[in-house]
């Protein structure tokens, strides 16, 4: 197994090889933080919720007092 | 020990949340180790030169995005089938993982085609319809997004996935099929591949951290899912878990 430095031009092909984990990097990222903030909307819109009494956390209470 | 629990949304919530760092760990690993295979080990290839190279991206991606949409086709359809909300759920998250990976391959296809077809894009049997597949996945997210109703928004979106499956099996065959510009498959489940193993390895390693990756976003999206339609259950079943 010989381990060698990648030539970063590629042979001339940099353009192409660079560009094709540089597109696939950025959908990955695209992914992963529209992921986050879908999720920042969800539990922006349950802590006001939350501020309110429900009759889940009325139940809660009851069972734990 | 109950695993049918399991199949109510929010019971699944808190173990999906657990289940998360055991895949989205290794999946980093497993990238770096590809890339490190890939770019510090494998060869130059005599006749593609370094071009060949985009193919440890392009060829999981392209997987990916086929299995992807059949294992969304089975969720879809088991949670028409058996009104099961969580399947339902699993079948729009799984969407738009999908959908990246299939966009992930055809533009990677086209960073590869021009340098040793001579073109960025062909009307070709595999490329059109991996791009329909791409289309599909498209529809299956617009048709969820645009009802309103998460039970019909699931209905709608199962007739789609199911009648889509179709086109996976045209995309697997197209090379055999038709005689298109795509070469034929290189890494095959059964019989011998027709590439040599230190440049596959970078390929399998790939492919490994992509279904591991699939499978920590998928849960993670899952949740966010989830909570978007049963946050009370949800959250008082984490607190009790």
């Amino acid at each position: 197994m010989n381990i060698h430095w990648p030539d970063l031009t590629m042979g001339g092909y940099g353009f192409y090889v660079w560009g094709s984990y540089l597109f696939s990097l950025v959908a990955i990222v695209w992914e992963l933080v529209s992921l986050r903030q879908r999720k920042r909307a969800v539990v922006k819109e349950e802590r006001p919720a939350a501020a309110r009494p429900t009759v889940l956390r009325g139940s809660t209470h009851e069972t734990t007092s | 020990m109950n695993l049918y629990k399991y199949a109510s949304p929010a019971m699944f919530y808190p173990l999906a949340g657990k289940m998360i760092p055991w895949f989205a760990i290794p999946a980093a690993l497993l990238f770096a180790a590809g890339l490190f295979v890939g770019f510090f080990i494998a060869p130059t290839d005599f006749q593609q030169g370094d071009a060949y190279r985009i193919m440890f991206i392009h060829v999981p991606a392209a997987w990916m995005g086929m299995f992807l949409y059949v294992l969304m086709a089975v969720y879809a359809g088991v949670g028409w089938a058996f009104n099961a909300r969580l399947s339902s759920m699993m079948a729009s998250s799984l969407a738009t993982t999908g959908a990246m990976f299939t966009a992930i391959s055809l533009v990677t296809g086209a960073f590869w085609g021009k340098p040793t077809w001579g073109t960025w894009w062909v009307w070709d049997a595999r490329m059109t319809s991996t791009l329909i597949l791409l289309f599909l996945y498209a529809g299956f997210i617009s048709l969820q997004a645009a009802i309103d109703d998460p039970r019909r928004a699931d209905r709608a979106g199962a007739v789609l996935a199911l009648v889509g499956v179709i086109n996976v099996p045209i995309i697997y065959f197209s090379v055999q099929w038709w005689n298109t510009l795509h070469q034929g498959a290189t890494v095959r489940i059964l019989g011998k591949a027709s590439i040599t193993p230190v440049m596959a390895a970078p390929m399998l390693l790939i492919l490994a951290a992509c279904w591991l990756y699939s499978i920590a976003v998928v849960l993670a999206r899952l949740r966010v899912i989830i909570l978007e339609r049963e946050q009370n259950a949800a959250r008082f079943a984490e607190v009790n878990a």
